[in-house]
């Protein structure tokens, strides 16, 4: 079971596709749970899951507004589509028959 | 707004770079650069920057390094600089894993080197700086030695004869004190100065900042109007205005021509001294005689002298003198010692002894570290084990431990300086005025060395403690067993200390009640007067105006006549001194019958110029005879005195006083008859033993006393009268200042500074002191139940009842705590010499002081015992048993 930021990032990494680095990836959960997110929370985070082996990161190139600094994406691993998959699952199956609004349309 | 290229804060980039870890550092960084330049472009480089540094900060605080404990990797090249850097490191990312452990050692530490640091340089000055004048080790006060061998002043033919005849003085000068109301420039103001020979600045050798030094021919009576300032002064009353040199400033009512400023670093020989005059000495006047001892006499001597050859030296000149003179002199001889002796001497008991304090404090801190590193040592066990175990020798855990403990040192060191800094000023404030070189005061390099010092000594002790009980034997058995030792030489060590910590902690205690004790006995002793309802002031009466003395006398009249009017006012008077107000004013007292072959062997008394009404104001008792009357002070009025039980016994045994005849001082004094006795008051000081008084009408003496004191008895609370009396006085002649305005119990109570001040600080030191040792007590005992929690859980499963396991646990408690005490019951009665002086009617072995501080201390003791036993009491043996 995947705590609920952990849900958040992976999603954010789905969303940002193949464009999804800490920029990216926090921008995503801002914009939609309308909460100020750290930067160092999405890097905790981030760094907890690849630990899980949910998901891979590689470098990519450094841009100037970043003053000359690489990149890092991450991507869904297998185990981490599976994780999400399960988790969101166990959600919506808690969530049944609660008149919650919650059901799958 | 899309040209404005992001500025991110420098600082917070600086924080990252050493707080990210690597694996994170570029591209969270990178990340950070990112957004807040879009941040920048969107909302502006203020907002940017705000976000930029809340991001920073959390990061810091967040994305710490993987909380594993790494073994410090052996640096290549064995530099031994590099593995104690290492060792450093190491160090202080464990003190930051234990925060409460780290700050409760860096404020003790601070606690014990900053009162250390604080008390040492207030005290410095007097117990071991220098004197600050070139070879201050070759200057001297000179005195005569009286008939019981104590020193005393000089007279002015007596200093003259020395100094010219003397082959171990180098240069000599003659100096008396000088009380001034500066009267331009301003309102007028009391100051304090000196009368001394113009060769007085070249003995101390010290040259004037501004002007010039004091000339010889200046050094005769009629031209001895000129008067050198101190930077100080200079500087507040007469703005720094270099014009006044070679001009003349109004002084008492004259002018005095202003030679010179001195160099803002001269430090006044007579304490808070800011002008001097030359001295101009009239010999020709009659209290020139060679029995009028009112002078200080201050020498250089030739270099290679010593104060001891110079007496032996001068002591034969005296003796001469004594041949030539026999009836002017009490007894031959000269004493002589040098500067620093004379002046600080009296200072040095009470310093000694709140120094001392001061480092008893530190060794009990200390203790308290060790202690909390020795606790700390023993949770840490499964690091070393397992560091030996990947095999660091002995050695490198030693060093690391070292590291550790230096660590700590200094942190709590540097806190304490800061400590030290911020309490030194409001310990300034609180000295006595007249403790001598008070400017010197200051957190100095010698202060800073001292308390660097303190802080390696005490690093390098609190880093060994521990190591010395890692024997590399338990190493095997920590590890196999996978449960924490009771290392039993370990808990022999902290029990050692804590009982170090109590008998410490008791000697500041029992010092302190000592001192208290003195100073409540002190304070009950029988002044001789009713210093309650009292109201006193002191008034003067200088210039030109008052040349007269008739004119003086109609000055304190109208004075006292104003002051009667007053609502609230029963009586009042003035004196020419006051009962413990600082003053010595002695004059040797000769009976028509009994005279002496050497009339100087005559008994001293404190001699009290006063108005009619005085003894009554002042509540001292008439014994026998008569109080004085307004008919004593009219002009035709037969001369009579008054005098106190103690002179009248000393002069006339077992005899009645009434109407005997006596003469007081100067060459040819007229005869007076004693027409009352009074009951004996203390002068100089309430632990005084011997006193000796005489009370004269104002008008009756040889000359007016142009300063006195006034004393006002009230129905109520004085100080309610304060300002309604302040101004009755200034409204007489606002020409002359009014100081010293004060109630009697305040003039008493003053005269305890230096007991007040010591006792202050040992108190301050021994609460801290009890804490210290009661927080021992409870870690050791806490530390100790902890780890017998096993043991307890057997005991009680095997039928143990609680009150067994209570009692188990406040024995083992209070048996370290009475051997505390026990020890340092023995270090108190060491307390006396150290001390000494500042005791007052009770012995350094008191039994009730004592035994009530033992007791004290016992029950904190057993209060530090009781949380823990009760602790002990809840422990549940099955969980105790299945815990391994």
């Amino acid at each position: 079971m995947l705590g609920e930021f952990e849900q958040l990032v992976l999603l954010a990494i789905l969303r940002a596709e193949d464009d999804a680095y800490g920029v990216t990836i926090r921008r995503a959960i801002v914009d939609e749970s309308r909460r100020d997110v750290s930067l160092a929370a999405v890097y905790k985070t981030l760094t907890r899951l690849e630990e899980k082996g949910l998901v891979v990161a590689r470098v990519g190139d450094p841009t100037p507004e970043r003053g000359g600094r690489r990149k890092r994406y991450y991507a869904l691993s297998a185990a981490g589509r599976r994780a999400l998959r399960q988790s969101i699952e166990v959600v919506r199956r808690m969530a049944r028959g609660l008149g919650l609004g919650l059901e799958p349309s | 707004m899309s040209s404005a290229w992001f500025a991110p804060p420098r600082v917070a980039l600086w924080l990252l770079r050493r707080a990210v870890p690597l694996t994170e550092r570029e591209v969270f960084i990178g990340d950070l650069l990112e957004e807040g330049q879009a941040m920048a472009i969107r909302d502006g480089n203020a907002t940017a920057r705000r976000w930029f540094w809340r991001e920073s900060l959390v990061a810091v605080l967040t994305l710490r390094r993987r909380k594993v404990l790494t073994p410090v990797p052996q640096p290549a090249g064995d530099s031994r600089m590099l593995t104690f850097l290492a060792d450093l490191r190491h160090g202080a990312r464990l003190l930051r894993r234990a925060p409460a452990f780290t700050l409760l050692s860096v404020l003790t530490l601070a606690l014990g080197i900053g009162a250390t640091t604080a008390i040492f340089s207030v005290a410095n000055p007097v117990l071991f700086q220098p004197l600050p004048y070139p070879h201050p080790d070759r200057l001297a006060i000179v005195g005569e030695r009286d008939a019981d061998g104590t020193m005393s002043n000089v007279g002015f033919l007596t200093y003259r004869d020395l100094a010219r005849e003397s082959r171990t003085v180098e240069r000599a000068a003659a100096m008396g004190s000088w009380q001034v109301t500066l009267d331009d420039h301003g309102a007028p103001e009391r100051a304090t100065g000196q009368r001394v020979s113009a060769s007085f600045f070249s003995v101390l050798r010290v040259r004037p900042a501004l002007g010039r030094d004091f000339a010889a021919a200046e050094d005769a009576p009629s031209t001895n109007s000129v008067v050198m300032l101190s930077h100080g002064l200079w500087a507040r009353r007469y703005g720094s205005d270099s014009t006044l040199i070679g001009h003349t400033i109004s002084i008492n009512g004259a002018p005095y021509l202003v030679a010179g400023v001195l160099p803002a670093s001269y430090e006044s020989v007579a304490p808070q001294a800011e002008i001097w005059r030359v001295l101009g000495y009239d010999a020709s006047l009659p209290y020139a005689c060679r029995t009028c001892r009112h002078l200080q006499m201050i020498a250089r001597l030739r270099p290679g002298v010593t104060p001891a050859d110079a007496a032996v030296e001068l002591s034969a000149l005296s003796a001469r003198l004594v041949r030539e003179f026999p009836k002017e002199y009490p007894a031959a001889g000269a004493i002589v010692l040098s500067l620093g002796d004379a002046t600080l001497r009296a200072a040095r008991p009470v310093l000694w002894a709140v120094l001392g304090a001061s480092a008893l404090v530190l060794l009990i801190a200390a203790a308290n570290v060790a202690n909390l590193q020795l606790a700390r040592s023993m949770r840490r066990e499964e690091e070393f084990a397992i560091r030996s175990a990947l095999g660091a020798g002995r050695g490198r855990l030693t060093a690391q431990l070292l590291a550790e403990g230096l660590l700590l040192a200094v942190i709590g060191g540097v806190a304490g300086l800061i400590a030290a800094r911020v309490t030194l000023a409001m310990l300034v404030a609180r000295l006595p005025a007249t403790m001598p070189r008070l400017d010197a005061i200051a957190l100095d390099k010698t202060a800073l060395a001292v308390s660097a010092a303190i802080t390696l000594a005490l690093g390098v002790a609190i880093g060994l403690v521990p190591a010395m009980q890692d024997g590399r034997s338990e190493v095997a058995d920590s590890l196999r067993s996978g449960r924490r030792l009771t290392g039993g030489r370990r808990h022999l060590a902290r029990a050692g200390l804590v009982v170090a910590e109590v008998a410490l902690a008791l000697m500041l205690l029992v010092g302190a009640g000592l001192l208290a004790r003195s100073l409540v006995r002190l304070m009950s002793v029988n002044t001789g007067f009713d210093a309650t309802h009292l109201l006193t002031l002191q008034a003067q009466a200088t210039g030109p105006k008052y040349a007269d003395n008739n004119a003086v006398y109609l000055n304190h009249e109208r004075i006292l006549a104003s002051l009667r009017q007053l609502p609230g006012v029963k009586s009042v008077a003035t004196v020419s001194q006051l009962p413990l107000g600082g003053n010595l004013d002695m004059y040797g007292v000769n009976a028509e019958d009994k005279p002496l072959a050497n009339p100087e062997l005559a008994p001293y008394a404190d001699r009290y110029a006063v108005s009619p009404d005085y003894l009554r104001a002042m509540g001292i008792p008439v014994r026998r005879g008569r109080d004085f009357t307004a008919a004593d002070n009219s002009d035709r009025a037969p001369l009579v005195a008054i005098v106190s039980a103690g002179l009248a016994s000393r002069i006339w045994p077992g005899q009645d006083p009434l109407g005997k005849r006596i003469h007081i001082g100067g060459p040819n004094p007229p005869w007076r008859t004693v027409v009352g006795v009074a009951a004996d008051v203390h002068q100089r000081s309430l632990d005084a033993t011997e006193s000796s008084q005489f009370y004269v009408p104002e008008r009756q003496w040889q000359f007016a006393d142009n300063v006195v004191a006034v004393v006002v008895r009230t129905a109520n609370d004085p100080t309610s009268l304060a300002r309604a009396v302040r101004t009755a006085v200034q409204g007489i002649d606002p020409s002359q200042p009014v100081t010293a305005l004060a109630t009697m119990e305040e003039v008493v109570s003053t005269s305890t500074a230096q007991r007040r001040l010591a006792l202050m600080m040992f108190a301050a030191f021994a609460g801290v002191a009890l804490v210290l040792a009661v927080a021992g007590i409870y870690g050791v005992l806490a530390g100790a139940v902890a780890e017998r929690t096993r043991e307890i859980g057997v005991r009680s499963a095997l039928g143990a009842t609680p009150a067994d396991i209570l009692r188990m646990v406040l024995l083992q408690g209070m048996r370290l705590a009475m051997a505390g005490l026990a020890i340092g019951l023995v270090g108190a009665l060491s307390l006396g010499r150290f001390l000494g002086s500042l005791l007052y009617g009770i012995d350094a072995a008191d039994p009730l002081t004592l035994g009530m501080v033992a007791l004290l201390l016992a029950a904190v003791a057993l209060a530090a015992c009781v949380l823990p036993a009760f602790r002990a009491l809840g422990v549940d043996p099955i969980t105790a048993l299945r815990s391994d």
